[in-house]
């Protein structure tokens, strides 16, 4: 694993994230919807032909949505078989990190954060968050609320937790 | 006493079989060609272009399609003479041929869509007359061979040449005889199966019927001599027809003694075996409408086990236990993914078939710009569904095009840069993994020159091979008069980028060396499936649905839509239409899927079947009608009831794959659980 | 029931043939893609007609009737020639050889009938 990261930034708090994950970096001008996906994916695009969901950062991180920007980013990562476009507010650098300098979340931050955040890296005066991949594209079961758009259910929750 | 024979029902047989016979005659016109060059008759391949002809005239005749019977004729008794003469052809005759089959495959592919049938070209059959009669060729008696006279008197003078020249090629004439009987063909030796197995050894020259006396090994008094030309020792050979090694009989005594030893030259038995293809399995051919229609029949089964199981649910949410049945349930899942993998593989067809017409194109292509290049094919076992193959195809063709017309210099500039008179161009095939097939289309020609690009896109120049093929893909930036002489890459990039990434969902890669060559990568599924489907819009946001789940599209009069009592506000209304004096729900898709506020005017409404009941849907309005290509959702984050898929209409942005019947299912789902 | 051998490299022409005469009483069919496979066939069990084309990969159907009238068992053989020559001479020429019937191409569904239930009835080996 190479030390470079790519640095990106939702609601003004900066994230890195390892270059070996990330497929390509794309602009973003909207998404086509998907009813009765959760509230943080923000719907697919079309990626080299290839429909990925996008998952808003900003919603699933706690923050208000808001319209697409010139400078809104879309970076693809790649998972095993998976691809997933994760929404930014701006995404410019790649920076060479030094592991020796990662520390772990303190927990006061960790715990809010729902384990979406790994680790911190000091960078002179910024502070750098690393994001747990895993976590946010939903592979861990429970790191994803119950909340979908519309009144579909996918048989695998339970309908009366819907709204309405 | 003719009923049910009626003859048109073959048509769409007779379609797929003349073409094979017709790919048959091209391929063996242009080793004509290729023999010619090096200055030697191909009588073996005039006789199997003739034979192709000829069946090609026979169903044509049946099927009616008369210029095609015309053509065919002409080409045929022009070829007959030639035939019998045992004499080589006239050079231009392999042209004019090529032109005829041409003119056939056209009148072939009219009939097949149904437009008339353009009648022979005159100018062509009458420039048959132009070409020459064949000369006599002399044909010394050859005695040297060790056969029975009778079997002697079938053999043309080539095939005699052919066995008796075996040695030039390293090679020994061989004889063995296979007598067929119904143990031998229980232990799959029958003349067909053991002719295909020695044809994968050698090549058969002729194979003769013999009368034998009858007796427990030839109960029905017969026997076949193949005579063959093979450099397969004895012990393979024999193990192919499933004999002693020692039958295995030399035609030549002579030709051990210039010095071929057999048994140095065989290869390991082991080794032969994985080369030699198996028994030819048997083929049947089907419309890949059928296939089709196969396959809805199953996404409609899948939609009611998906029903099933959220019966099962309800059960057993009410206290039933329903293990068993679960289990039942999960063996059912199963079953159902083998069975669509199984409808999948029925649509496979080998990419050699599709590259199958390569080399004609590229022959083409060499004559009209002068230039010289050596093909290399590689398409291996690899397999591509039908309507892949079907959209790859153009795209190839560009490619192909591309390479000769523009990338590869002419002979003589090539020498001057250092390189061989002959160019090389290779296209070839792997399946990486069990969903994308690879394909490689390269060429040692002359490279692509970036500034040269950029300078006519008014573009800085491309840092990478990929900026560079993102400037090529720009429409209209690429005509011919611009980028021929400057490029080496002309027309229809952008037709290549549309067809592989938009419409297949594929991937295009490119590496291309300034002076020294051009590669273009491939990558594309292996299967895709196609609807027609209606496009519709709703609160500005675009959806398709297939046309075969419709029942009707229905105006609405807002004026008469009645809304049922809604006691909580919060539910997405359900409305009443009158269609042919029955009422029916209508649920707005835009309040369904909260796409905007509710509203009470809907222009038009898409009647569906659910659970046999019609039920309607409101949209804004509807778009069109057109064949799109779904696309997999398959990331779980994006799976939802109702939604089977994502298209392309054309802007680069996904579009939704809607099934009407299954979001009325889960609507009605979730009006049970509200009535609890 | 009468066994009919249909004989034709094109499996088309083998499905035109047996769709025009399935609806004979008391017939079944096998197929042969092959002049050799015929012959094969022939030696190996019993059939009461044979319905042959001529143009055919290896041997032709010439060579399969010289061979087919040349068998003492076989020489009684009811054998309908089917081919694209329909000229005189080529009718001749294969009635010489040994066919017991000739129908060139196209042929009607009620023409090959005709000649089928006729050979079938009949039921000797080379016309007279």
């Amino acid at each position: 694993m190479s030390d470079l990261h790519v640095v990106f930034e939702v609601a003004g708090a900066s994230y890195a994230l390892a270059v070996e994950c990330v497929r390509q970096m794309d602009s973003f001008s909207g998404a086509t919807r998907v009813p009765g996906a959760m509230a943080h994916v923000e719907g697919i695009v079309s990626v080299r032909g290839r429909v990925v969901p996008v998952i808003d950062l900003r919603t699933l991180f706690g923050h208000e949505c808001v319209p697409p920007t010139l400078d809104t980013r879309i970076v693809v990562v790649e998972r095993g078989a998976r691809v997933v476009a994760l929404r930014v507010d701006r995404a410019r650098e790649v920076m060479k990190l030094d592991p020796e300098q990662m520390q772990a979340a303190p927990d006061a931050a960790a715990l809010p954060a729902r384990g979406f955040v790994r680790a911190v890296w000091l960078v002179g005066a910024r502070l750098l968050q690393v994001i747990d991949l895993p976590k946010v594209l939903g592979e861990d079961e429970n790191s994803h609320e119950n909340y979908r758009h519309g009144f579909f259910d996918d048989g695998a929750r339970d309908r009366r937790a819907l709204p309405g | 006493m003719s009923e049910g024979a009626d003859l048109t029902e073959f048509v769409a047989a007779y379609l797929v079989e003349t073409e094979e016979h017709l790919g048959v005659a091209n391929s063996q016109l242009l080793a004509i060609e290729a023999s010619l060059r090096k200055g030697e008759s191909n009588p073996r391949a005039l006789r199997e272009t003739f034979r192709a002809l000829h069946t090609i005239k026979g169903l044509s005749s049946m099927v009616g399609v008369e210029p095609v019977v015309e053509i065919a004729h002409r080409m045929e008794t022009f070829l007959r003479d030639f035939d019998r003469e045992g004499s080589p052809l006239p050079t231009r005759a392999v042209d004019v041929l090529l032109r005829g089959v041409r003119a056939i495959g056209q009148r072939i592919a009219s009939l097949g869509s149904g437009t008339a049938v353009a009648p022979p070209p005159q100018e062509l059959i009458t420039e048959f007359d132009t070409l020459g009669a064949p000369l006599p060729q002399d044909q010394k008696p050859l005695l040297d061979l060790d056969l029975e006279p009778e079997l002697l008197a079938k053999l043309a003078p080539f095939e005699l040449a052919q066995l008796r020249t075996a040695s030039e090629k390293a090679c020994r004439a061989l004889r063995v005889d296979f007598l067929p009987s119904p143990a031998r063909a229980a232990e799959g030796f029958t003349i067909n199966s053991v002719r295909e197995r020695l044809a994968g050894l050698g090549e058969v020259v002729k194979a003769l019927p013999l009368a034998v006396p009858v007796s427990t090994e030839a109960p029905g008094g017969l026997a076949f001599a193949l005579l063959l030309v093979s450099d397969a020792a004895d012990d393979v050979i024999a193990q192919a027809v499933g004999i002693a090694p020692n039958a295995v009989k030399s035609l030549l005594a002579r030709s051990l003694a210039v010095g071929v030893d057999p048994s140095e030259r065989a290869l390991p038995p082991e080794l032969v075996e994985d080369e030699r293809p198996g028994p030819r399995q048997a083929v049947v051919r089907v419309d890949v409408r059928r296939l089709d229609d196969a396959m809805e029949r199953l996404s409609a089964l899948i939609v009611t086990r998906f029903r099933l199981a959220r019966a099962i649910a309800e059960l057993g949410a009410d206290g039933a236990d329903t293990r068993a049945i679960q289990q039942v349930m999960s063996d059912s899942a199963r079953e159902l993914r083998d069975l669509r993998a199984a409808i999948v593989a029925v649509r496979m067809v080998p990419v050699a078939e599709l590259l199958e017409r390569i080399p004609l194109l590229v022959r083409g292509l060499c004559r009209h710009t002068e230039r010289a290049v050596k093909l290399e094919l590689e398409a291996g076992n690899a397999e591509l569904d039908k309507a892949v193959s079907e959209r790859l195809f153009p795209v190839i063709v560009h490619l192909v095009r591309n390479a000769v017309d523009h990338a590869i210099e002419s002979p003589d500039e090539r020498v001057r840069r250092g390189k061989p008179r002959e160019g090389l161009l290779r296209v070839s095939c792997s399946s990486r993994s069990n969903t994308r097939l690879e394909l490689s289309i390269s060429d040692d020609g002359r490279g692509i020159d970036r500034e040269a690009v950029a300078r006519k896109a008014g573009r800085p120049t491309p840092a990478s091979d990929q900026a560079l093929l993102d400037l090529l893909c720009i429409p209209g930036l690429s005509t011919r008069s611009t980028v021929t002489t400057t490029s080496g890459r002309g027309m229809g990039m952008e037709i290549v980028k549309r067809i592989v990434i938009d419409d297949l969902g594929g991937e295009l890669e490119l590496v291309s060396t300034f002076g020294v060559g051009t590669r273009f990568l491939l990558r594309v599924p292996l299967t895709i499936s196609i609807v027609d489907a209606f496009s519709f819009e709703c609160e500005g946001q675009r959806f398709v649905v297939p046309v075969s789940t419709v029942e009707e599209i229905v105006e609405i009069d807002a004026a008469l839509v009645s809304y049922s009592p809604m006691p909580r506000g919060d539910q997405p209304r359900v409305g009443i239409i009158a269609r042919r004096g029955k009422a029916i729900p209508l649920l707005m898709l835009s309040e369904l899927f909260q796409l905007g506020p509710p509203r009470s005017v809907t222009a038009k409404a898409i009647v569906v079947r659910r659970a046999g009941q019609p039920l309607a849907f409101g949209v804004d309005r509807m778009l069109g009608q057109q064949e799109v290509v779904i696309r997999p959702i398959d990331d779980a984050l994006i799976r939802s009831p109702g939604v089977t898929g994502a298209t392309d209409l054309g802007d680069g942005k996904p579009t939704l794959v809607l099934d009407l019947s299954q979001i009325g299912a889960a609507y009605a789902a979730l009006e049970v659980a509200a009535a609890e | 029931m009468s066994s009919i051998l249909v004989v034709d490299d094109s499996k088309v022409m083998r499905d035109m043939v047996v769709a025009c005469l399935r609806g004979i009483p008391g017939v079944e069919f096998a197929h042969a893609s092959s002049g050799l496979e015929a012959i094969e066939r022939l030696s190996l069990a019993k059939f009461e007609l044979m319905v042959l084309d001529l143009n055919m990969p290896d041997i032709g159907g010439l060579e399969v009737l010289e061979f087919v009238r040349g068998q003492d068992l076989l020489s009684k053989l009811p054998i309908l020639v089917v081919t694209t020559r329909g000229d005189e001479a080529s009718r001749a020429h294969v009635l010489a050889a040994g066919a017991s019937g000739f129908l060139a191409k196209p042929f009607t569904p009620d023409a090959i009938i005709a000649e089928v239930e006729a050979l079938l009835l009949r039921g000797t080996g080379p016309a007279s």
